[in-house]
């Protein structure tokens, strides 16, 4: 997959599991911005974020895994091109 | 590292036993009707078997062993070893085997021995007792593994009530040279300790008037330090990420193809989010993976034998089968373990 297609595929996981548009995702979605943003709500974008890119995080990952822009990071480190 | 290829021992039986007594998360007076519902439909466990106080894990234990030997008309003489694994012993001390072995009226050459090791304890308990068959030194060895486990946490901390029901579970093993090869590994990632403890009572904080005090913690959670808590994050990340990688890894290393070379999967019974997660991504086929947690929720230690009791007995008795199992939890620890057992003795399940 491209850079653009995993952004799109990335920021579809974002949109399904928030219920948000891609216009609302930028440097400031994170979990201590969106009120909605949840112990189940991380768990989902992980589980999909590993679906999708057929990746393993680790428990430190998944914790980490806290805003749009660390998720982004997260994947980079296990080669996924964003 | 900690990976074992033990020989010359055969699973003879196993045998577990449950409270009488079962409770719908409905019942759980700290769920409402909506939340029992959420709850029922998410993580899985509708029902679970509920000791009273008066009865322990060992008790239950019991029941199921000295029923498994007489099915196996095994003589209480022959027992050259005794396990017992559970964190919900009789007492802080002496070791609940050495009690178990006066009321079981097993010989006084019984090497007997406790294991607290939680929710992984049934694979250390095969392979501490395997280890010490496999060289025909001593021929027989009893692994009785259950807890109690909702009786160390709070009654007013929503995060755990539900999650765990009681059982006693016992395994027989036997020196035989003419037995498959089981091969186990184990993980430890000990920094995590935290997500699964209990503070106070231990030496490190001993108990005192403040380790009964009551905190608040939002969410339905009310606990004193005396209880057993659980970091739900913290666990959660653990057992969706490490353990199915270990498996991934493990079946890589022993060339096992988990669609022609594994008759089943058994995977520790935390919760069904967890265990549809690791089923999930390990990409296991859904017929070889049974579960028992919506009857009986998480049983700690005993989860793994309980499988082999409530939803394999056909199978197990019937021919040999080969069994991928996975287990995490308490240490935190995971471990995996491939292993063909059967036929083997499975009386039905027992009752206290």
């Amino acid at each position: 997959m491209t850079n653009m297609e995993n952004l799109n595929k990335y920021n579809e996981i974002f949109t399904e599991v928030f219920g948000v548009k891609p216009e609302a995702l930028d440097a400031n979605f994170s979990k201590e911005n969106v009120e909605s943003w949840d112990s189940v709500h991380q768990l989902n974008l992980v589980t999909l974020a590993e679906e999708t890119f057929d990746v393993m995080l680790d428990p430190e990952d998944i914790l980490a895994f806290t805003s749009y822009e660390a998720g982004k990071e997260i994947l980079r480190r296990q080669d996924v091109e964003l | 590292m900690a990976k074992w290829r033990i020989n010359n021992v055969r699973m003879a039986g196993v045998s577990a036993c449950v409270p009488e007594k079962v409770v719908a998360t409905e019942d759980i007076p700290l769920m409402t009707a909506e939340e029992a519902e959420v709850f029922n439909n998410t993580v899985g466990i509708r029902r679970r078997h509920i000791a009273p106080d008066s009865v322990c894990a060992s008790d239950m234990c019991q029941k199921a062993a000295e029923t498994l030997l007489e099915e196996l008309g095994w003589e209480r003489e022959s027992i050259d070893v005794l396990i017992f694994e559970s964190v919900t012993g009789d007492y802080r001390t002496p070791p609940t085997s050495c009690i178990l072995q006066d009321r079981m009226g097993l010989p006084d050459t019984t090497f007997c021995l406790d294991m607290p090791m939680g929710c992984c304890g049934c694979l250390y308990a095969i392979t501490v007792g395997s280890n010490l068959l496999t060289t025909g030194n001593v021929r027989r060895a009893l692994l009785l593994i259950g807890d109690t486990a909702l009786r160390m946490g709070s009654m007013k901390d929503k995060s755990r009530v539900p999650l765990f029901g009681d059982c006693g579970t016992a395994i027989a093993l036997e020196y035989d040279p003419s037995a498959p090869e089981i091969v186990v590994d184990f993980h430890t990632l000990g920094k995590g300790y935290k997500a699964l403890m209990t503070p106070h009572g231990g030496f490190r904080h001993p108990a005192g008037p403040e380790s009964f005090v009551e905190e608040d913690f939002g969410n339905g959670i009310v606990r004193a330090p005396y209880h057993t808590l659980i970091n739900g994050m913290d666990v959660f990340s653990f057992a969706i990420s490490r353990p199915p990688k270990s498996v991934a890894q493990f079946m890589e290393a022993e060339e096992i193809d988990k669609d022609q070379d594994v008759d089943y999967f058994l995977i520790h019974q935390a919760n069904k989010m967890i265990v549809d997660r690791v089923v999930k991504k390990l990409k296991l086929p859904l017929e070889k993976v049974p579960y028992n947690l919506e009857e009986y929720g998480n049983l700690g230690g005993a989860s793994i034998p309980s499988l082999m009791v409530t939803r394999l007995r056909d199978e197990l008795t019937s021919a040999p089968r080969h069994l991928l199992m996975s287990s995490f939890g308490l240490g935190l620890s995971w471990a995996t373990m491939s292993a063909t057992f059967g036929p083997m003795v499975i009386p039905p399940l027992q009752y206290i």
